[in-house]
């Protein structure tokens, strides 16, 4: 094809004319007569902190994996998106516990795999659960399923859901879940089992368009998903490592949701930029003060609760988290299963009694190190200790690490005090399984070994009654507190912001149930 | 004699990226924490872990380390990625070209205006603009680049909206209007570095005794300035190009985060506190080999432009 183009002659008084209007394009609010964004009516943006890894849910790692997984593939119940803790069916059309140990479910009839993979059936579901179980995964998300037997086809789109014992966490971490994804069994057989980046067949009502690694991934409507379709026809989900970079591109346009940092939640709370809104959401993560069972200087139990006692957690909030958090009582978050109305020592210091119980001890020249992991949060929280624990005499030593060396403390043997953070998923079992005498030199640093807590973790998750479970796990946690090696400190928060052109839905600790995003 | 300098410049550079690259393999190996736990994660099973531990090499001495990872990376084989199984070669190929186009970018408008401010400020010494030029340039030398780019942000992102905050881009017009930022942020304090070692270099040389040669002769000042002198002149500066590489390697590491840019700073950085070895190894030998093909390029037109440089004078 040819083109034809003519010749436009522009004059002096012309030139200046259009000079004029760009340049007052330019000066004008929204410059550049554009948005720097330009983002159109169907494509919602929004930030995760990582990128993706994997797309096969047996290898999947973490939040910003399962937030795409959950997008591309189906699962026999999903996470209710509110402000409490429920799940809602997916794939299935019927679940239903019939005894302790036997789950039915019945799939849907109208969901199928892309690719020409067919359509979802029980023998899917079956593929999927089992190999997050079988050795030969070798599957990090295998505690996920618990004491999964096998999962028994009675049908092309029925089945039930076997195990060796009752296990209560099949309702709030197995199904809802990482591990509970439904993958083609053809299409990984296609693939000899190995599916790294590229998922070879997705059933969600949106597939993955495109991943450019540390840049984006793009999700776009699935046009043959035949559920309640999505409010988005794209979804682009951007790894943004920095909570400030994530804000001011929130602030620019360029993002219509993104967790924001504890140290603004303040300042969005007078306004938010563009329209938006700032939700305020609790979070699972617990973080703690620990102190080394097995440490020579910490065999002193009164030395021990002195420290508790000297420790005080509003002003430790109120510094490394801007006030923006609330004390916690335990592992266990409010909302879940276990959760204690309120710890056995108070949030606040008892200095007097901390002095007196230090006297009692008659340890005198303390001088301890504490472990900290190299972010701002947690040096603020590791310095505000070490002048409370100065009122009472104690010399405390701040040890600032990068992550991978704080990471493997378990190795250190000189470990003291710790001030350490971990997150959990939505079920008390995942809390406790790090506190057991079996994880004593892998993730239990202060090596707390009690024989109590250990039957509680074995017992606990079997328990139906929710009061039984719940009276279990807190009695796990009077156990921790009781042994003088930890002062919990909180459960921290997850604020989040979004831009008026989007209804957000969330779990209830905050994090993004994309495929049930709205318009807003 | 050029040949046989740039035989000996490409022998030095070889010697430099092995020394590095073993330093680095060493290093990141006496870092505290087990790869294979943080790797992995607490989750993962004794099995698994010690099939990465075999996988990684990591039950072998060191030097039985070192001499696999150089057997490999004779065959082209730099591993893959723990996490994703994609071969490290690709993932670091990837993301170099982001870090590529960022640098780029930012020697290509920091350098001209450096050495026409040196150059002007040198032509009129002592002058208003000489004064001013010099305040300019040590100023922007002094402002740290991450204040730079947050400023920008602020004022061009958020503001004004007129270039976007984060990401690389799509196509050719959106990839450039994503380096406007970050390559202003860590290009402009090296308008700084370049005037004044510019005007420096151009005021020794227009004391040389050739250019007063030529002024006996009667050339005009234009000529002595642009064609006789600046030639000359301008030779420190492309040493300081080649140099500079690694110092914009260095702030294409922030300006990758606070940009929320793809390149390989933010590669490495990922790669190292998740102690992914592979990648860690791929990224640092690729930037390496930047540093180092660009100071031997600076060394060889050095040599080209001044026969002394050649001749190791």
């Amino acid at each position: 094809m040819k083109l034809h183009w003519s010749r436009t002659a522009v004059g002096r008084r012309g030139f200046l004319k259009g000079a004029t209007a760009l340049g007052a394009a330019a000066s004008l609010p929204g410059g550049m007569a554009t948005r720097a964004a330009a983002a159109d009516d169907s494509t919602l943006r929004v930030r995760a902190y990582g990128d993706m890894q994997s797309m096969d849910p047996a290898y999947s790692v973490g939040v910003t994996d399962e937030e795409i997984h959950a997008s591309v593939y189906n699962k026999l119940v999903q996470y209710k998106p509110g402000r409490e803790w429920d799940w809602q069916l997916d794939a299935a059309s019927m679940v239903e516990q019939v005894d302790p140990t036997h789950i039915k479910f019945a799939l849907r009839d109208d969901i199928g795999f892309t690719n020409g993979f067919g359509a979802m059936t029980a023998e899917d579901v079956k593929f999927s659960f089992e190999r997050i179980v079988a050795d030969a995964t070798e599957s990090p998300n295998k505690p996920d399923m618990g004491p999964l037997r096998h999962v028994e086809v009675t049908g092309e789109r029925e089945g039930t859901i076997v195990l060796n014992e009752p296990f209560a966490p099949l309702w709030s971490i197995a199904l809802p879940y990482i591990a509970g994804n439904i993958v083609s069994r053809a299409a990984w057989s296609a693939n000899d089992g190995k599916v790294t980046t590229t998922p070879p067949a997705e059933s969600g009502p949106y597939l993955r368009a495109s991943w450019s690694p540390k840049e984006k991934t793009v999700l776009k409507r699935n046009p043959d998903w035949r559920g309640e379709a999505p409010a988005w026809d794209n979804i682009e989900i951007l790894p943004i490592d920095d909570e400030n970079t994530a804000e001011i591109a929130f602030e620019a346009g360029e993002l219509d949701f993104t967790r924001v940092s504890l140290g603004s939640v303040a300042r969005y709370r007078d306004g938010v930029p563009n329209g938006g809104a700032l939700l305020e959401y609790p979070s699972l993560y617990y973080a703690w003060l620990g102190m080394n069972l097995d440490h020579p200087k910490l065999q002193n139990p009164k030395l021990r609760a002195a420290i508790q006692h000297a420790i005080d957690v509003p002003t430790v909030l109120e510094a490394a988290y801007f006030g923006a958090v609330e004390p916690s009582t335990g592992i266990i978050a409010p909302g879940l299963v276990g959760n204690r109305a309120a710890s056995k020592i108070p949030p606040e210091a008892d200095f007097t009694k901390a002095a007196q119980l230090l006297a009692e001890s008659g340890e005198t020249n303390v001088t301890l190190k504490l472990d900290t992991l190299n972010k701002t949060t947690f040096t603020t929280a590791a310095q505000v200790i070490q002048a409370t624990l100065a009122t009472i005499g104690i010399t405390v030593e701040v040890n600032v690490l990068e992550s991978g060396a704080f990471w493997a403390s378990a190795e250190n043997e000189d470990l003291q005090l710790v001030l350490n953070r971990f997150s959990m998923t939505p079920d008390p079992y995942y809390a406790t399984a790090w506190f057991t005498t079996e994880q004593v030199g892998h993730w239990n640093w202060e090596r707390f070994s009690n024989p109590e807590f250990d039957q509680i973790h074995q017992s606990a998750f079997k328990e139906s009654d929710l009061d039984k479970r719940a009276a279990l796990y807190q009695r796990a946690q009077d156990l921790m507190e009781d042994s003088g090696a930890y002062r919990f400190l909180t459960h921290e928060a997850t604020p989040v912001v979004h831009s008026s052109r989007v209804m957000p839905a969330l779990r209830p600790d905050g994090l993004a149930l994309l495929r049930y995003f709205e318009k807003g | 004699m050029l040949l046989g300098y740039a035989l000996r410049r490409f022998g030095v550079a070889a010697v430099t990226l092995f020394v590095a690259v073993t330093l680095m393999f060493v290093m990141i190996r006496l870092v505290p924490g087990d790869p294979v736990q943080i790797l992995l994660g607490p989750r993962a099973t004794p099995e698994l872990q010690a099939r990465l531990t075999a996988e990684l090499a990591l039950d072998q001495p060191l030097l039985r380390q070192l001499l696999i990872f150089y057997g490999n990376l004779l065959q082209g084989n730099l591993g893959v990625d723990v996490f994703s199984g994609r071969p490290v070669t690709l993932i670091v190929l990837e993301q170099l070209p982001h870090t590529l186009r960022l640098i780029f970018a930012s020697v290509l408008w920091s350098v001209p205006i450096g050495i026409l401010l040196g150059a002007y400020a040198a032509a009129r010494p002592n002058t208003l603009f000489d004064r001013v030029s010099a305040v300019i340039s040590v100023g922007v030398v002094a402002a740290p680049a991450f204040v730079v780019a947050l400023l920008s942000l602020l004022l061009f992102s958020v503001h004004l909206r007129w270039f976007p905050a984060i990401g690389a881009g799509e196509g050719f017009w959106d990839q450039l209007r994503h380096l406007v930022l970050p390559a202003f942020a860590i290009g402009l304090s090296w308008i700084g570095y370049i005037a004044r070692i510019m005007r420096a270099s151009m005021l020794e040389v227009m004391g040389a005794d050739h250019i007063r040669t030529l002024r006996a002769l009667g050339v005009a000042e234009r000529p002595i300035v642009l064609i006789y002198a600046l030639r000359v002149a301008v030779l420190p500066v492309v040493t300081i190009i080649g140099v500079g590489v690694g110092f914009l390697l260095s702030s294409a590491v922030f300006a990758e985060i606070v940009f929320a840019r793809p390149g390989i700073g933010k590669l490495v950085i990922d790669a190292i506190t998740t102690r992914n070895y592979p990648i860690v190894m791929g990224a640092v030998l690729m930037s390496t080999a930047l540093f180092v093909t660009a100071t031997t390029v600076a060394d060889l037109i050095n040599a080209m432009l001044d026969p002394r440089a050649r001749a190791g004078k």
